[in-house]
């Protein structure tokens, strides 16, 4: 080379030397290619990955990169029906107009975002399915496997029940197959056989994730926040006109589950409160800005429970009335945010974040429907009368001039909504203008809001503070697991007044249908009322099955989402763990794995002491053998590999010889087993083995 | 293996030895071949040779014949090849005042069936039913085919225009497929030094008759087979039915039970030439390719390494 550098040109020389040197461009081997029934795993797992996801997306979206991944798999099974065509291609130009396509279209469906968590999510569906369409290398395949690994992620951004994590399985388990697929250079691989290796792969880590679930140390904050797009949510909010709760009651879904420390309270004193109404407008009640804190109440006799709050997107915190004190966070809500909770004046229990993820907090009550006021301010502004409803205003007038009596003029109206014809139901009329007056002279049909609204209108007409409350009414006792669920079904509104310096609650739903607040909506209403379903269930199968999932369900959320690091330090105090010596952590973890290592190497040795005796000494010949540097090929017969290793260590053929020979008749020849003749061939077996020496020695005396 | 099966199996071992050193003096530095070419006939099959013309296989037959003191005949396939050409045919005579059955060069132990690719699929039809059968029906009448009965034929792998090669599903009738191969040097010396083999064949002296044969193949059907062997040869015919039909050189086709039991039927006759009383993996690998080659996609040479690549792929414990 140093030749070509004194003589040639310096332009050629350095060509020449690239040429020659070390970058030189040497025949590459083709990369290898999948195959059909690598395709056909990748496939399975794409699909399997994009359908725990599918509910979550827009239906087309959804339709169109499972219709993608599906293509890819029709196009190959035709290319391998038909081996000496073309391969059918979709042209790359094709595949990134689809993409842009693609883009768009997500786009124009999440309102004009690209960048989003949902929108991301939608996009990476398509673009799988894309990806996959041009797939042509194992290289190809491996970054598949790992793009379906990060999209059985993106579910529980949505969604961190118990149901999620069970739709993942079907897919982890495809993806070890995948995986094994992809790594084999041989093409047979038995698809149930594969999953089976794959579910136990996945059954024998079980132990030790769940090890390191408990052990592993959390952080305080998570390591990435849930990001902040969320779609709509039901539930309450700090506004309510007519028809928005029976709106609300519609939804059997569940708003929280309660764990109480001794027996959950009577129905009709199961009042959850949550927003405070107090502004009026003559057809909307909204809440005004919270100020704190809450004067104490009597904590006599109070009893503590645990609420497990459902996402609800909003601040409040729902607690018997009256709560104590504000609640102690103990799960979910990791950000410091989200944990500053405070009891206000009108006594709403208020995050300064909105509840993004399962919460769970205890919190103490004591039950009672009266409790003082903290401040005048509150009573003000509990007296503000809009203008309009002046037939609701005349009727209040009437009536203060016959019961001047601030408890009588209530008790009165009272009698009046349970005495004359009015209706409770799921089905209010419209009511498009003075809707209390429409209410009260009109349709007199409607829902909680209706009779919550028209009494607290009364009231103040008659000078009354009074103000509507809004939470849930009752809750349902699972007998599965003993705690009490609270579905959107139960939100109730009902009436505060304040009357002889102390706010009192009346209920004018109550007065009406008395059976909603003993024995909850369904029997309160009638017959075809639209009731969803759950709520309406009395009894019956479908009633205990679904009692026992959403049993499971808390379970999941109390033990698993709700593990985080104060009930880490719990659990580890409880288990008397000294986290303060990590050396002696991190060594007990060892040997917690360790001997989870070492069981399941038992279990092995105790599978193979079921192998027959000659087995296992011709397993012993040939690792004796492959330590010495002549190992068996898997293929290979007894007789075959015999030969080779006399041909190697020709001074000891003799032995190998006999072990092949002795081998070959037991397994292969027509030997009675336990007989005589076996005893002797395995004597000789036994004995040819112990003769051979060691794999040290071996290799000295090799050629 | 005991003593008695043991003894009871060596003699007819050293007997085909001699079978297969006698005809190793004409056909020169073919053992491999010969020894599949005998298996093929103690297993009760038929043999396909897949060769260019003048390798050996008509001398081959020859000598297989003569040596074994068969009846010998050789079909020259051609395109106006009718099959009553191979079978018979009966004619009237005039003198008996009746039809009389003129038998065909078929009815005959050792049948060389010469670029069976040349003639008519009517004509291959009759002569593989024939095979299958081991009788013909000419005329009503069925008429039983000699015992032994060895067919040998060959394909010209090369010139297939104007011809008609034979269809997978005809392929299935033969045992084994293989092919000869050009000799190596030192064989090929030998073989330019010593003269026309051809003559040579009509000198041999039969070293076995019909009946012995008979004889050996009652023994080879007989060899032991144990479950480990069939659990062996299940994963291999399982191995080929594919879970991965693809490029990569996965069998399309994978293989009957007939083919299984061909299978075990050839590793017998394998064993029982190696002096073995029972099948070893050993023998079923020796005989996989010649008797998978040509029912795995492809054609026989494709196949066979198709079936290289699933003896590699399924393990022995």
């Amino acid at each position: 080379m140093s030749a070509a550098v004194t003589t040639a040109g310096t332009g050629s020389t350095f060509s020449r030397l690239w040429a020659r040197g070390p970058f030189a461009r040497r025949a590459v081997p083709p990369p290898p290619v999948l195959s059909l029934s690598q395709i056909r795993w990748i496939g399975a797992l794409l699909i399997a990955a994009q359908l725990p996801q599918a509910p979550w997306l827009p239906a087309w979206i959804a339709v169109f990169g499972i219709t993608l991944v599906g293509l890819r798999m029709v196009f190959a099974t035709r290319d391998a029906r038909r081996p000496q065509a073309t391969p059918t291609r979709i042209p790359s130009w094709a595949l990134v107009v689809f993409a842009v396509a693609a883009a768009w279209f997500v786009r124009a469906s999440f309102g004009g975002h690209l960048a989003g968590r949902d929108p991301s999510v939608a996009f990476l569906f398509i673009l799988v399915g894309i990806k996959f369409l041009e797939a042509r290398t194992r290289r190809d395949g491996t970054l598949l496997a790992c793009l379906a690994m990060f999209m059985l992620i993106t579910p529980f951004l949505a969604n961190q029940s118990a149901w999620a994590a069970l739709a993942m399985l079907p897919a982890l388990v495809i993806l070890g197959a995948t995986l094994e697929a992809l790594a084999r250079t041989a093409p047979l691989v038995a698809p149930r056989a594969a999953l089976k290796r794959s579910a136990l792969l996945i059954a024998q880590g079980i132990p030790l994730a769940a090890i390191l679930f408990v052990v592993f140390p959390r952080l305080s904050a998570p390591l990435w926040g849930l990001p902040q797009d969320y779609a709509a949510q039901t539930g309450l909010s700090d506004t309510m006109s007519p028809g928005m709760i029976s709106e609300l009651s519609q939804s059997d879904a569940v708003a929280f589950r309660v764990d109480f420390d001794g027996e959950p309270p009577p129905p009709a004193q199961r009042y959850w409160r949550g927003p405070v109404l107090t502004r009026f407008d003559g057809r909307t009640w909204s809440a005004i800005p919270q100020r704190g804190p809450g004067a104490p109440v009597d904590a006599q006799g109070a009893i503590q429970y645990t609420v497990t709050l459902e996402p609800s997107f909003k601040p409040w915190l729902f607690a018997l009335e009256q709560a104590v004190g504000p609640p102690q966070i103990t799960g979910g809500a990791d950000d410091p945010g989200a944990r500053s909770v405070q009891l206000t004046a009108d006594r709403q229990i208020v995050a300064r974040l909105p509840v993004r993820e399962v919460t769970r907090y205890v919190q103490r009550s004591a039950l009672g429907t009266h409790f003082a006021s903290a401040s005048d301010l509150d009573v003000r502004l509990a007296r503000a009368l809009p203008p309009g409803n002046p037939r609701a205003k005349a009727l209040a007038a009437d009536l203060r001039a016959r019961y001047p009596d601030d408890r009588e003029y209530a008790a009165a109206i009272l009698r009046m909504f349970h005495d004359e014809a009015f209706v409770y139901t799921l089905t209010p009329p419209l009511l498009p203008t003075d809707p209390v007056d429409m209410f009260l002279f009109d349709e007199r049909r409607g829902f909680c809001e209706h009779f919550a609204s028209a009494f607290t209108f009364l009231l103040r007409a008659a000078g009354i503070p009074a103000r509507v409350v809004t939470g849930y009414q009752g809750g349902e006792i699972n007998p599965r697991g003993g705690y009490m669920i609270v579905r959107q079904s139960d939100a109730h509104a009902w009436t505060e007044a304040y009357i002889d310096g102390e706010w009192r609650r009346y209920d004018p739903t109550a007065a009406v249908a008395p059976n909603r607040i003993e024995r909850g909506l369904s029997s309160a209403v009638g017959a075809g009322e639209p009731v969803p379903l759950f709520a309406r269930l009395e009894s019956g199968w479908l009633k205990s099955m679904q009692l026992a999932v959403d049993a499971l369900n808390h379970a999941w959320e109390r033990d698993v989402i709700g593990f985080n690091q104060s009930r880490q330090r719990e659990l580890w105090r409880d288990l008397r763990l000294n986290t303060d010596n990590a050396p002696w952590v991190v060594g007990s973890l060892a040997a917690v794995i360790g001997a989870w290592g070492a069981v399941l190497l038992a279990w092995m040795a105790w599978r193979r002491r079921t192998e027959a005796r000659e087995v296992l000494l011709w397993q012993a010949a040939c690792a004796r053998l492959a330590a010495a540097g002549l190992p068996r090929q898997p293929h290979e017969g007894p007789l075959d590999y015999a030969a080779r290793a006399a041909a190697r260590w020709p001074q000891f053929g003799i032995a190998f010889n006999a072990i092949a020979e002795s081998y070959a008749s037991l397994r292969y020849g027509d030997v009675e087993p336990d007989s005589k003749a076996s005893e002797a061939l395995l004597a000789t077996l036994a004995r040819a083995v112990d003769v051979l020496p060691a794999p040290r020695a071996l290799r000295a005396t090799a050629p | 293996m005991t003593v008695r099966s043991a003894s009871h199996v060596v003699p007819v071992a050293q007997r085909l030895a001699g079978v297969l050193n006698q005809v190793g003096q004409i056909v020169v530095g073919k053992e491999h071949t010969l020894k599949l070419a005998l298996a093929c006939l103690l297993a009760r099959g038929h043999l396909l040779i897949e060769d260019i013309p003048g390798v050996g296989k008509s001398t081959l037959a020859q000598a297989l014949a003569a040596t074994l003191g068969l009846k010998y005949a050789r079909v020259q396939f051609t395109s106006d090849l009718l099959p009553a050409d191979v079978l018979g045919v009966s004619i009237y005579d005039d003198k008996a005042q009746a039809f009389r059955f003129m038998p065909g060069p078929i009815f005959h132990s050792v049948v060389l069936a010469d670029e069976i690719n040349r003639a008519p699929p009517k004509t291959q039809s009759a002569l593989l039913e024939a095979m299958e059968e081991r009788q013909v029906s000419i005329d009503g009448t069925t008429r039983k085919l000699p015992e032994p009965f060895f067919v040998i034929a060959t394909q010209n792998p090369v010139e297939q225009i104007g011809a008609f090669p034979l269809p997978e599903s005809q392929l299935d009738r033969f045992l084994m497929a293989i092919d000869i191969g050009y000799p190596d040097a030192a064989s090929e010396r030998e073989l330019l030094a010593g003269g026309d083999r051809r003559v040579r064949v009509a000198d041999l002296v039969p070293v076995a008759d019909a009946a012995t044969l008979a004889e050996w193949q009652r023994e080879a059907a007989a060899v032991h087979t144990a479950p480990a062997l069939l659990d062996y040869t299940l994963a291999l015919l399982a191995a080929s039915r594919g879970y991965g039909s693809n490029a990569e050189g996965a069998a399309r086709r994978g293989l009957s039970p007939r083919a299984g039991l061909m299978l075990v039927a050839a590793a017998r006759a394998w064993a029982l030439i190696a002096g073995r009383p029972m099948v070893m993996p050993e023998d079923v690998q020796a005989v996989f390719a010649p008797v998978a080659g040509h029912r795995l996609a492809g054609g026989a040479r494709s196949g066979a390494l198709q079936a290289q690549a699933l003896l590699r792929s399924v393990p022995l414990p």
